[in-house]
């Protein structure tokens, strides 16, 4: 029996008038990569701005590892174990590689304010831990050798590894990438579906936002299809190949079809 | 108009370069000089610095070494932070309305009241953040403007804390360690607010490079991604409020006892925004950048006494040219980055 670390129960989202998410359900299971496709506009971020606590469904449940988190400030779900990157980079750039792992680190030690001013023991192990816990993610993740550059002046790709690194600081138990191949050209993709294969194998679930069907397709275990803010479809890749519904979705239905 | 960006003017660079290979007693030497340079100011009598019409030695006092000190308390929320405060001058208030009754109606003296006038501070603070902080940007900025205005509203609406006349015949500090506080002479009050502008540079420092450090800094790049890595940035938001807020008071009280009769007119909305200026002109989120930019901000009106009133009229044209200049202030925040080959 696999046990499943993210579920996504019956959500419903409303903006106003306009249905976001309707009736989804998805669920990523210990150690494999779910994919989550779809065409533009169908939802796929806004799932990810709902298990993360980013929005409040209209209806529906999100459990992380078997707890519900609707309704929890985000801070607390990503504490729980939920680490994310974004479509759109969003790194601290001002700050410098290890800084922005570190700072996700943090934020599992419950050192205090007036700790870090005194100086307590405890304050100065969690200290030099998340330090540590910075570098040795930075090396997992190819970038040690930047590890005191700002975020800011670092190449595009290193920065979308960068943002991969201090999710990981989390100790998620599911890692949500966000289109983490946007601009990459296809030997950096192939390094990518290495790399999230390496997240995989250390332990971590991964659910994966992408648009680039040669990765998804190689590296997913299972895949989910959104249109419209419906799942139209869930299985193994070859299953998705082949599904007209998936097909049509991405394509659109010739008028006279019938 | 490029020559004149920030990146020409490496002197600071090279300093870091000297700072990065320093041995500890060059480093120490260093600190002695300049900390020592900065106790020997009154003592220096050169007419280079001396400002006409008001005494160098109270000019120190005020506005230098306050601005100096409140300048590194806002810039805990404004520069390290990201967050807007317009109304700083009510922790200043606060400290100072707090010594000034409990120095009256108590017989406790400066000393046993300063904690008292940095933890009403600190609770101002809580009580102004917790609602205010679930804000952001212009709305936070506009609360805080209003809280200034509040504080100082109600000092003057309130009789039983002399209203718009002020209290008058505040104690002063009782001495210590030897060191007596008179009315006519600023130096001694001058030195004790170095003394603790010391301290609270060396607890913000330790904090800024430490997790709070970072939490802040998170929250000033980004807010909902330090939310998103674990972050609860309504408590460290509400943090940088109370060590602000605590600083504001502590400078407060020993104004307080230094003027010895207050009004509210002190506590106006024009030092709030002096104060903001501070830290905007010298470098937010740079603590010497800060320190330099509350020093000249305080120096330069009173060296520009003899233009008389045109001289508000020169510090602002300075203002405008010296911003354009420098966008980012005298001393920008810049973190040195060290490169490194590739290990493989």
């Amino acid at each position: 029996m696999t046990k499943k670390l993210l579920e996504v129960k019956d959500i419903v989202v409303k903006f106003g008038g306009v249905t976001a998410l309707n009736n989804v359900n998805l669920h990523v299971n210990e150690g494999e990569i779910a994919a989550l496709i779809g065409p533009n506009g169908a939802g796929k971020t806004t799932v990810f701005n709902i298990v993360t606590g980013y929005y409040t469904p209209t209806s529906g449940d999100v459990l992380v590892d078997g707890e519900s988190v609707v309704g929890l400030r985000p801070y607390k779900i990503a504490r729980k174990g939920l680490g994310r990157t974004f479509q759109n980079i969003r790194l601290f750039g001002d700050m410098t590689a290890a800084e922005n792992v570190a700072t996700a680190a943090d934020s599992l030690n419950k050192s205090g304010l007036i700790g870090s001013l005194l100086g307590v023991p405890r304050s100065r192990r969690d200290e030099k831990e998340a330090m540590e816990k910075a570098h040795e993610l930075l090396k997992f993740i190819g970038l040690d050798h930047r590890a005191h550059q700002m975020a800011k002046n670092l190449p595009y790709g290193d920065q979308r590894r960068l943002e991969i690194a201090r999710a990981l600081a989390l100790n998620p138990k599911v890692l949500l990438l966000d289109e983490p191949a946007a601009g990459f050209n296809p030997q950096e993709k192939v390094e990518l579906g290495e790399l999230i294969r390496k997240i995989r194998d250390r332990g971590y679930a991964v659910l994966l936002i992408e648009h680039d069907m040669s990765l998804v397709m190689k590296i997913s275990d299972r895949i989910s299809v959104l249109d419209f803010g419906q799942k139209i479809a869930e299985g193994k890749p070859e299953e998705i190949q082949n599904s007209q519904r998936v097909i049509d979705a991405y394509l659109g239905v010739a008028e006279d079809a019938s | 108009m490029s020559k004149l960006t920030a990146s020409s003017f490496n002197l600071r660079d090279r300093f870091g370069d000297w700072w990065d290979v320093a041995t500890p007693v060059q480093k120490g030497a260093f600190r002695v000089a300049i900390i020592g340079l900065f106790y020997a100011l009154p003592l220096i009598n050169n007419p280079i610095i001396d400002t006409p019409e008001t005494s160098f030695d109270s000019v120190l006092f005020y506005p230098l070494i306050m601005f100096s000190l409140m300048a590194v308390g806002l810039n805990v929320v404004v520069g390290k932070s990201g967050i807007l405060d317009l109304g700083y001058v009510a922790f200043f208030a606060i400290g100072a309305y707090t010594h000034a009754l409990m120095s009256i109606h108590t017989a406790l003296n400066l000393w046993e009241i300063i904690p008292f006038a940095m933890g009403f501070a600190m609770l101002a603070g809580v009580i102004l953040g917790l609602p205010a902080l679930r804000l952001r940007g212009d709305y936070l900025a506009i609360i805080t403007l209003g809280f200034g205005e509040i504080v100082r509203i109600i000092a003057i609406n309130t009789d039983a804390i002399g209203g718009a006349m002020g209290i008058t015949d505040i104690p002063g500090p009782t001495s210590i360690f030897g060191i007596e506080f008179t009315v006519m002479d600023p130096r001694p009050f001058y030195w004790l607010t170095l003394t603790l502008l010391l301290l609270v540079i060396w607890g913000v420092i330790r904090l800024s490079h430490r997790k709070p450090g970072r939490a802040w800094e998170a929250i000033r790049e980004d807010e909902d991604v330090a939310e998103f890595m674990g972050v609860s940035t309504l408590k460290y938001k509400l943090w940088a409020f109370i060590i602000g807020g605590a600083v504001g008071g502590l400078a407060g009280s020993i104004y307080a006892s230094q003027i010895r009769s207050i009004q509210p007119e002190l506590f106006t909305l024009n030092l709030s925004i002096m104060i903001l200026a501070c830290v905007v002109f010298g470098g937010m989120g740079n603590i010497w950048g800060v320190i330099l930019g509350a020093v000249l901000l305080g120096y330069i009106p009173e060296k520009l006494r003899f233009l008389s009133d045109y001289r508000i009229i020169f510090f602002g044209l300075l203002m405008v040219v010296m911003m354009n200049i420098r966008p980012n202030g005298l001393l920008p925040r810049k973190k040195r980055e060290h490169f490194q080959e590739k290990s493989k």
